[in-house]
């Protein structure tokens, strides 16, 4: 075998020995002779000890599979995957005057998932007021005719 | 022809994905990718922190690989004749192709280098660590300069610790051409920290 692919197949074998044994797995390193020569060897060493590996966030991860489950059910999102900040696109249908379809105008309302019952409160809350006063108005006007 | 005659007559060993179970369960269940996600989940983010060496960007390209992989997985198949294609050699094949796009898209924009010491355990030995790390600080500074596919492939050796075969069939070169590439990519990463030394 030529020289040049002896060193070659040598610091491979010695990689996988090094990796082999980080990782739990029972292995015996090459005899010296049948390792890389030093500057080679130390550097695999090196490389095969100190390189780190990385790991996500944890907010991260489990974002990322919320969004695997959500596409794994074609887009619809489980309920029970939700978490505050979550936003939720609703289809809302504004009915339509006389010369306007209803279906002509349905918007993609967002919701923010935990600011909602807050935002559905304030909601009712104007809404209610807008009543309130709408009718007072009503009624006023109709004493006074 | 005579190689093959003895092959055939001591029998061939078969590539065995030890994620086939598990592939076969997500290919009938979609919901069911979350077990190879959580498998790969660090890998995958940490080869593509190694090669973008930004934490957001990294955190995109691992989004992209996965949600790509839930999509594609009903056309994976799983190859025992090479060039051999197991899930995590297909999950990287993506991943590979989602950085090249990536760097495309962010060619212009600089990126600091990835700091390594932030990742590293400390040791007890303060003196022994410290000397430890900046030998690595000095080593990824070289690495980082070597030509994309000799860095890559480093990185699937010593970070992804990938067969010379799983890193042929994700750059698209065969196992002995690997073996070639990573020991040149050694070598002169040793000789640029020889230099260093002298």
């Amino acid at each position: 075998m030529h020289l040049y692919e002896e060193d070659v197949l040598q610091a491979d074998a010695y990689i996988d020995a090094l990796l082999a044994a980080r990782s739990g797995t029972p292995s015996l390193l090459p005899d010296a002779e049948l390792q890389p020569r030093p500057p080679l060897r130390q550097l695999i060493e090196l490389l095969a000890d100190g390189l780190p590996r990385f790991h996500p966030s944890f907010l991260f991860e489990e974002q990322l599979a919320t969004r695997l489950r959500s596409a794994a059910m074609g887009g619809r999102q489980d309920p029970a995957d939700l978490v505050p900040g979550d936003v939720l696109k609703l289809p809302v249908s504004i009915g339509g005057g006389a010369n306007m379809p209803a279906a002509a105008l349905t918007l993609d309302r967002r919701l923010l998932v935990g600011g909602a019952i807050a935002s559905g409160v304030s909601l009712a809350g104007a809404a209610m007021l807008a009543w309130r006063i709408r009718e007072r108005g009503r009624i006023r006007r109709r004493w006074l005719a | 022809m005579l190689r093959r005659g003895k092959e055939q007559a001591e029998g061939r060993l078969v590539h065995f994905d030890a994620d086939r179970p598990a592939v076969e369960a997500a290919k009938r269940d979609p919901r069911r990718f979350e077990a190879l996600y959580r498998k790969y989940v660090a890998q995958v983010y940490s080869f593509a922190l190694y090669e973008t060496r930004d934490h957001h960007a990294a955190q995109d390209v691992t989004s992209q690989v996965f949600l790509r992989a839930l999509a594609g997985l009903p056309s994976f198949r799983e190859r025992a004749e090479p060039p051999h294609s197991s899930f995590r050699v297909w999950l990287f094949q993506i991943a590979r192709h989602t950085l090249s796009n990536e760097r495309r898209r962010d060619r212009r924009h600089p990126v600091a280098p990835l700091d390594l010491a932030a990742g590293v355990p400390a040791a007890h030995d303060v003196e022994r660590d410290v000397a430890a790390r900046d030998e690595l600080s000095r080593a990824w500074k070289a690495i980082e300069q070597l030509p994309a596919d000799k860095r890559r492939a480093l990185l699937l050796r010593f970070v992804g610790e990938m067969s010379a075969s799983e890193i042929g069939a994700i750059l698209g070169r065969s196992e002995g051409a690997v073996r070639v590439l990573i020991h040149r990519a050694l070598r002169s990463v040793a000789q640029q920290l020889g230099r260093q030394r002298n």
